[in-house]
């Protein structure tokens, strides 16, 4: 008997402004739009707010015109809610596989081998059913023999309504007819350089490039393309991905509500930004021995003098501890900072990232740093422990109280799963 | 067997390395490890090499840790160590009450509602209780439930009288509401207990 696999993509629709609706029964019918950090951009819009043309990204300035005319609600937004909602969804989908991938905070890969086979649409219809159920959430799923089919599935079901939300292409002749209608840059992993690059050849289907021979994409472009042709053909050559991989790299960014022209001001920032990056370095167990800052000013107010640098610094031994990496970056700060600018932008950034398991070298010269290191670890690990029950509770006192230079959240809905004062209310 | 008419090729005896004359004093073998343990992995190779060389029968006897030891968790007594007569709980492993395994079926499904008004006193609900709803479960008639009536999240009863359903309040002095077709109403979630300060 032949083994075929069968993979499907879960996705919800318009995320950010399904979760805000969910405790907003008022907005269901309403165009709404979520905003990036600072408030700047749209990130996640409805469907009421697409047919606006309104597009991904867009600067909020440029279409308060539009926002005033068509009163579109928008929020900041709201990361405890939505990763709240998300962990939600994916315990639900739990339920439908033993073998699941998160594969971003609204995505999740399943397979569904030797689970779904009978009637693969039913099965995605009752795994809508059910996080609607449970969550509140609208969901789409892709159903295929390989990842990438299972994902131009998925697009399928978001695109045409009449599929009513759930496309199987296990069937191959499902899948010809769907290729001809999908344009080559839909497809799983072709970039908008490749996609130049395919319709000069002439290949501008999702079907095109099903029917290049390997060997030719192979040698034009890479092996990760020719093994997308394969997928697009049905043999599986992407597995599962249970656990996700560490981070090789952590970046803390931020842009200031209000422009920062002092070096005290820019180190608590800093600060701030340090102590969240090495919160995630200690919660993957990796360390770091390369640290780097960015600091620029507002690229586009062409009416201020502009300035942009950036330093890294590369440790004698690697650290997990937030003191060391608070002082490195400090003391790069010292090094690039200028007087007489108004900064808008900060970044920490660690790299070099390995376990903190891996073997290390021990210097020779000051051997005290290992005793250092058993009791950095243990103070690191406590804070970790306070904050995770009272978050936000202990840090540096070189954060600074006041927080001038937070950044902008004006439209933030309540935090209704995890704060017991902001709970939604219901009349009775 | 059938021998072979060809001298040269195959095993030769007595050919090769003598057994056990490493430099660790014993056999070795080629194995695949994992590239990150390699530094360890050579120093422990170079003590064992050197121990080998100074007192050969030494290095059999040495155990070297292990470099991530196991953990395991266990359960706590509460029984203080004395020297008299011991408790009689000693038994009996501490376990504590968990609200949450009481209130919560279902935790993926299960969010916590602010209640507002006085339509459902007689149900036991007052204003500010916190209700804890799962969406999971069916809205049959005779739960509470919240719904999104006309745009408003709502808490009522759901009752099938003839036929007809109705978001029937819990207190005389307000009226149930009957729904038809002009009606918004869509079952947000099932009420399963309240949460009321005293």
């Amino acid at each position: 008997m032949p083994f075929n696999s069968c993979f499907a993509l879960v996705d919800c629709n318009n995320f950010y402004v399904s979760c805000e609706r969910v405790f907003r029964p008022d907005l269901w019918d309403k165009p709404v739009a979520v905003l990036s950090n600072n408030d700047g951009c749209i990130i996640s819009r409805s469907g009421e707010v697409k047919k606006l043309g309104i597009k991904m990204a867009v600067p909020v300035h440029q279409i308060e015109h539009l926002i005033k005319k068509h009163n579109i609600q928008l929020f900041s937004s709201n990361y405890a809610l939505y990763a709240d909602l998300s962990m939600r969804v994916m315990s639900v989908l739990e339920e439908f596989t033993p073998r699941l991938e998160v594969y971003s905070i609204d995505e999740a890969f399943l397979d569904l081998t030797g689970i779904a086979e009978q009637n693969p649409t039913a099965y995605g219809q009752q795994i809508r059913k059910s996080i609607w159920r449970n969550t509140g959430l609208p969901v789409c799923v892709g159903i295929g023999p390989t990842k990438t089919l299972a994902k131009l599935a998925n697009f399928a079901a978001k695109k045409w309504q009449k599929t009513e939300g759930v496309v199987d292409l296990t069937s191959p002749s499902h899948r010809n007819k769907l290729m001809h209608r999908v344009p080559v840059n839909e497809v799983w992993g072709i970039g908008s350089q490749t996609t130049k690059k395919l319709n000069r050849l002439g290949i501008t289907s999702a079907w095109d490039l099903a029917h290049q021979p390997v060997d030719f994409i192979r040698s034009q472009f890479s092996v990760v393309i020719a093994r997308t042709v394969r997928e697009l053909n049905g043999s599986a050559c992407l597995s599962l991905e249970e656990v996700a991989p560490d981070k090789q790299q952590i970046i803390c960014s931020r842009s200031f509500r209000n422009r920062i022209t002092t070096r005290p001001v820019l180190a608590e920032a800093l600060t701030d930004f340090c102590s969240r990056a090495a919160e995630k370095l200690r919660a993957q167990k990796s360390v770091t021995d390369s640290i780097g800052i960015t600091i620029k000013t507002n690229p586009f107010n062409l009416n201020e003098p502009q300035y942009q640098r950036s330093a890294n610094l590369k440790l004698n031994h690697a650290t997990q501890d937030t003191r060391k990496i608070v002082s490195t970056a400090k003391y790069l700060l010292n090094q690039i900072f200028k007087t007489g600018y108004r900064y808008h932008h900060c970044a920490v950034q660690l790299s070099h990232i390995k376990a903190e398991t891996a073997p290390r070298q021990i210097d020779i010269f000051d051997i005290s740093a290992n005793a250092e290191n058993i009791n950095s670890r243990r103070l690191m690990n406590t804070m970790d422990q306070i904050n995770l029950r009272f978050p936000n509770s202990t840090a540096l006192a070189s954060r600074g109280f006041d927080k001038r230079w937070q950044f902008k959240v004006e439209k933030r809905s309540p935090h209704y799963t995890s704060c017991w004062t902001e709970l939604v209310s219901a009349k009775m | 067997m059938i021998q072979s008419a060809k001298k040269s090729g195959g095993a030769r005896p007595g050919a090769g390395r003598k057994k056990g004359s490493s430099i660790y004093g014993e056999t070795t073998k080629a194995i695949r490890v994992p590239e990150s343990i390699i530094p360890e992995l050579k120093t422990l190779l170079e003590t064992r090499k050197k121990l080998a060389q100074q007192v050969p029968d030494l290095f059999s006897t040495l155990l070297f840790p292990a470099n991530h030891p196991s953990s395991i968790k266990l359960p706590l007594f509460t029984g203080k160590v004395a020297a008299g007569f011991p408790s009689p709980a000693d038994d009996y492993i501490e376990k504590t009450l968990d609200l949450n395994d009481l209130l919560i079926q279902k935790p993926a499904a299960t969010f916590f509602v602010r209640a507002e008004g006085e339509s459902m006193l007689d149900a036991g609900i007052h204003p500010n209780d916190i209700l804890v709803v799962d969406r999971s479960i069916e809205p049959i008639p005779g739960k509470i439930v919240i719904c999104a009536l006309n745009g408003e999240l709502t808490v009522k009863r759901l009752t099938n009288t003839d036929g007809k359903i109705t978001l029937a309040a819990e207190n005389p002095a307000y009226s149930d509401i009957t729904i038809h077709e002009d009606i918004d109403m869509v079952i947000w979630g099932v009420v399963t207990s309240v949460i009321h300060a005293v």
